[in-house]
């Protein structure tokens, strides 16, 4: 018990310096077996001038993505999962609108790399592919760095 | 550390993450402070389950009023729209007009759970 308590207080102190640090970050939370596990990683990246943001949120069966384009607005949130029968993914906007879906599409393929649910909120610009597509390649890279991709032997059983 | 010559500002968006057992169930909550939005996560089940959306309804500055709608999940649980309506008062009394994003992934909805993660977010806000 005692060191549960001071577990979480090492936590605490390390999320402040987190959010003063200026590169990657990473937390691992290394509670229990129990279902309910996160894996919070915070970076940013720049690419042609642009600061991405993003924020990875990992659960044993879901993963929350947020992406920020040189700001740190919520954005659009879009939620994607494959569905039955044939491994389809299906994609909705839930926040924002569904007049401008940039994000739908990387949502989309988060879910095929994955083969998990996907909420992605994102607040890059509209029309304005480039900058979609460098957020995604970033991003893809991170995951499949944290390990969160289907590698080609595991299929995702749905 | 700075990655090559760049200079990175620091991560915009800041959170907190805490681990408490609520009615015996392992809760992970998580508070994520945006330019716009707040997003508070609770979970028990491993994913985000329901998701809601509260904002302070404009141009009423004093006894405001608020929207709340469920965003994504279950629609019949009023449990939820509550548990979201007062946390998005105590934002709005704290001086934020920020709108809320909530998640809430219960194992039960019981009067009890919510409000240990009502009280658990307020100890551990953002704002």
């Amino acid at each position: 018990m005692d060191s549960k308590k001071l577990e979480e207080e090492i936590k605490d102190f390390r999320l402040r310096e987190e959010a003063a640090s200026t590169s990657q970050s990473r937390r691992e939370d290394h509670g229990a077996e129990h279902d309910a596990e996160l894996q919070i990683t915070c970076f940013s990246e720049v690419l042609n001038d642009v600061t991405f943001h993003f924020q990875i949120i990992r659960f044993p069966k879901q993963i929350y993505v947020w992406i920020g384009c040189n700001s740190a607005k919520f954005g659009h949130m879009y939620a994607a999962a494959p569905t039955r029968p044939n491994n389809m993914v299906s994609a909705t906007s839930i926040l924002g609108g569904s007049s401008d879906n940039t994000g739908s599409g990387i949502a989309r393929r988060l879910v095929l790399k994955t083969g998990l649910n996907i909420i992605l909120a994102c607040s890059i610009p509209k029309n304005n592919p480039m900058l979609e597509a460098d957020a995604e390649k970033l991003l893809i890279q991170k995951l499949i760095s944290l390990g969160y991709t289907k590698s080609r032997r595991e299929g995702k059983s749905l | 550390m700075s990655l090559g010559a760049t200079f990175l500002p620091p991560f915009p968006v800041s959170h907190k993450h805490l681990s408490l057992p609520i009615k015996g169930n392992k809760t992970e909550i998580l508070i994520s402070s945006y330019e716009d939005r707040f997003l508070v996560i609770a979970t028990q089940i491993g994913t985000m389950g329901t998701i809601l959306h509260a904002r302070k309804e404009e141009g009423m500055p004093i006894n405001p009023t608020f929207n709340v709608s469920v965003i994504f999940g279950k629609r019949d649980e009023q449990m939820l729209e509550a548990c979201a309506r007062q946390l998005i008062e105590h934002m709005s009394s704290s001086g934020s007009s920020k709108p809320l994003v909530l998640s809430l992934g219960l194992k039960d909805h019981s009067t009890e759970t919510l409000k240990a993660i009502v009280s658990a977010v307020i100890d551990n806000r953002l704002w």
